[in-house]
């Protein structure tokens, strides 16, 4: 027993002896379960992805990497804890965000109070930047009420004036993010949740200042909506032209896609705010032909951004994400991916893991030395949203999830298939 | 008045699918006391089974109905037989369900999740895009064809459980578990047997549902309150009520929804569930509980 007792002691004792290797900590809650499940899952990828390549090429300054990734079930309580777990527990130098406007507007709060950097994949409502954060930096385009500046240019430069949408039937998820694109679109003051104060007020909105007339509007509930024919059946009875689907998820694209179908609605046009991942394509075939959904990432835009110091394309992204998975990424991969590589350079640029230090540096971007990502270049405003970074507008032709717009920044836009012929 | 009847038509649509997704939980809540909130995780399962094939090789998904069924009622018998019978006997067999099922249904989750990964799946043969047009009022055709499969089954259930041998056991198992017992019936087989039928259901539930609604392993979160809505307004246990709370609580919901706002066309169903809870608790066929 005595012998047992000084055998463990004395293994005990090598065990602590030994040097750790020097790492550094990254904590990343995710939604792997529940509602944001399938986003949340591809968020994982992109970030393995990303941490598993710096690894490869020798870690952040010579440093490892050590990716520790918590499912949060999408519950903003579970995100919350799971953050505070990362910082108080793990001791994590830095972390990465959340998916979701609903999971990041509570997180946010606690990276704030701890003086963490807040990189976010997703999280596009505009009041999580107007809350005098200092450490928060959005990885997409603008705040999701300026999501229908696209669609707005969209109906003015590409759509011919004479055959115009007249009028629209603009139908939302009651989430977070759907909310705020939906505020910008029709223009809605933008509120303070904290104190009621107007943040914004977006009047007249996107789709009156393009000439087009609301005929008709809806939410549906965030979770357990099934009855999609019935709104679909209302869509089409509303005898819009123009159909805004903004859909908090691939899933909720699909089912208002095949009810448009099932009740034969024919619209000229149809935008989505979701619906760019292959399950959309999956799920509706054919249906999805001229189908406009705007994103932050298409495979074909030739951005080239860095990783490990060196460059990487996007088109080096789709082959290691390729190989990596066995399957073509979308954006739900590629935006987390873009947040590892903005990281990894503010902690280079930085010099150090110092929270403080990155934050400086990445206030510090400007337009001619951005953040370079797959996503392209990122400079950040006072509010923490990207300056000059308009979304891109894709379109399901023929199984192609093509790049349409806008026309004149890139190589390989193809020409907007415009009416729609039903679905 | 068109547009009274269309919806309608969608919400009595809608009902058939409800209607067969509650009638296992019903089934197995009436003979064994059992609240499966699994059940909806089991219909997944069924789900997955109509999906795959269809997916490789093109294969209609109702044809993998009864496979479903099958797979769902052995899933079923060894569930019952290495889980939930152990301790039928206990007083607080039904609290303890509860947590056993939520358990089960976490567990299935996670299961599908490792298996199938959290992507969305649904199988898209022609008909469940398609509808029947009669001027303006349209009937869609795979909610249509959901909807008579689920009543030829549930009828054939009702008519097993009325005129079979086994089927008088159940109900006597249902009526009184002791007295059926002191009779005679085996009441661990009827068990066993009975809720291998109702997980049944479930894989038959999921084989329909596969071109209905998007599926994914975390769904069956959403569907819980759904079919435990319609189970408690037509009575825990009895089939009849489920089949006419799952006509009457879509209806309600599709009327709703036009009239008043798609938000509040799920709220109908939480509403009902309070509404029966407070005012009647045994539902529209239900038993009145015994007073302690």
């Amino acid at each position: 027993m005595k012998k047992q007792f000084f055998g463990i002691v004395a293994a005990l004792t090598v065990l602590l002896a030994t040097p750790t290797m020097a790492e550094i900590k990254i904590g990343a809650s995710l939604p792997l379960t529940g509602g944001f499940s399938i986003a949340g899952s591809k968020h994982e990828q992109g970030y393995q992805l990303c941490v598993d390549l710096i690894n490869e090429k020798g870690g952040i300054m010579g440093e490892k990497v050590n990716l520790i990734m918590s499912d949060n079930r999408s519950d903003p309580a579970t995100a919350i804890n799971q953050y505070e777990r990362f910082i108080n527990v793990d001791q994590v130098d830095a972390v990465f965000g959340t998916f979701s406007s609903r999971l990041s507007f509570p997180v946010a709060n606690i990276l704030e109070k701890n003086g963490f950097v807040h990189p976010l994949p997703a999280g596009g409502a505009l009041r999580i930047y107007t809350q005098g954060h200092q450490k928060v930096f959005y990885f997409q385009p603008s705040a999701a009420e300026y999501v229908g500046a696209t669609l707005q240019g969209i109906l003015e430069d590409l759509v011919p004036a004479d055959d115009k949408p007249a009028t629209a039937a603009v139908v939302a998820a009651d989430d977070f993010f759907a909310n705020a694109v939906e505020a910008g679109l029709l223009g809605m003051e933008v509120m303070d949740p904290a104190d009621g104060s107007v943040v914004e007020d977006l009047a007249p909105g996107f789709l009156v200042d393009a000439g087009v007339e609301i005929v008709y509007s809806e939410k549906w509930p965030e979770e357990g909506f099934n009855d999609w024919l019935t709104l679909a059946n209302s869509i089409k009875r509303s005898g819009a032209e123009l159909i805004v689907g903004l859909t908090a998820s691939a899933e909720e694209a699909v089912q208002i896609t095949r009810a448009l179908k099932t009740v034969q609605a024919d619209p000229k046009m149809v935008y989505f705010s979701q619906g760019t991942q292959s399950e959309y394509l999956e799920g509706t075939g054919e249906s999805s032909n001229s189908v406009l959904v705007h994103t932050s990432w298409h495979p074909a835009v030739p951005f080239q951004g860095l990783l490990a110091g060196e460059s990487f394309s996007n088109q080096d992204f789709v082959k290691a994400f390729e190989s990596a998975y066995g399957q073509a990424p979308d954006e739900d991969s590629a935006i987390p991916f873009a947040v590892c590589q903005g990281i990894e350079q503010a902690i280079i640029g930085a010099g150090s893991t110092g929270n403080d230090a990155m934050s400086d540096w990445l206030k510090a971007r400007t337009l001619d030395d951005p953040v370079r990502t797959i996503l392209g270049r990122f400079a950040w405003d006072e509010r923490g949203l990207p300056k000059d970074k308009p979304f891109l507008m894709s379109q399901w032709n023929d199984g192609e999830l093509q790049f349409v717009y806008p026309t004149d920044e890139f190589e390989g836009v193809q020409s907007m298939t415009y009416p729609k012929q039903g679905f | 008045m068109i547009l009274l009847i269309q919806t309608l038509i969608l919400g009595i649509a809608l009902g058939g699918v409800y209607a067969l997704m509650g009638s296992g939980l019903s089934l197995i809540f009436g003979v064994m006391r059992i609240v499966n909130l699994a059940h909806p995780s089991l219909i997944m399962i069924g789900a997955y089974v109509a999906y795959w094939p269809f997916r490789l090789s093109n294969i209609e998904p109702m044809f993998m109905l009864p496979v479903a069924a099958i797979i769902l009622a052995c899933i079923g018998a060894i569930l019952y037989r290495f889980v939930f019978e152990r301790e039928a006997r206990s007083a607080k067999y039904s609290e303890m369900t509860v947590l056993l099922t939520f358990a089960l249904a976490m567990v299935v989750e996670g299961m599908l999740g490792t298996a199938f990964t959290n992507t969305q799946r649904i199988t898209s043969p022609n008909y469940a895009t398609e509808a029947f047009f009669l001027a303006d009022i349209f009937i869609p055709k795979g909610q249509l064809y959901a909807s008579i499969i689920s009543i030829i089954i549930i009828s054939a259930l009702a008519l097993f459980l009325k005129y079979s041998r086994l089927g008088y056991a159940i109900r006597a198992t249902t009526e009184n578990r002791e007295a059926a017992e002191l009779l005679g019936v085996n009441v661990n087989r009827v068990g066993l047997i009975s809720f291998a039928i109702g997980l049944a259901l479930a894989g038959a539930a999921g084989a329909l549902v596969s071109f209905i609604f998007s599926f994914f392993p975390s769904k069956h979160w959403e569907w819980i309150v759904i079919l435990m809505s319609l189970v408690v307004l037509g009575g825990m246990g009895s089939i009849l009520g489920t089949v006419i709370g799952a006509f009457l609580l879509s209806a309600v919901a599709a009327l709703v929804g036009t009239y008043f706002g798609a938000t509040w066309s799920t709220l109908t169903f939480f509403i009902a569930l309070f509404v029966v809870l407070l005012v009647r608790p045994q539902g529209l066929f239900g038993e009145k509980p015994e007073l302690a």
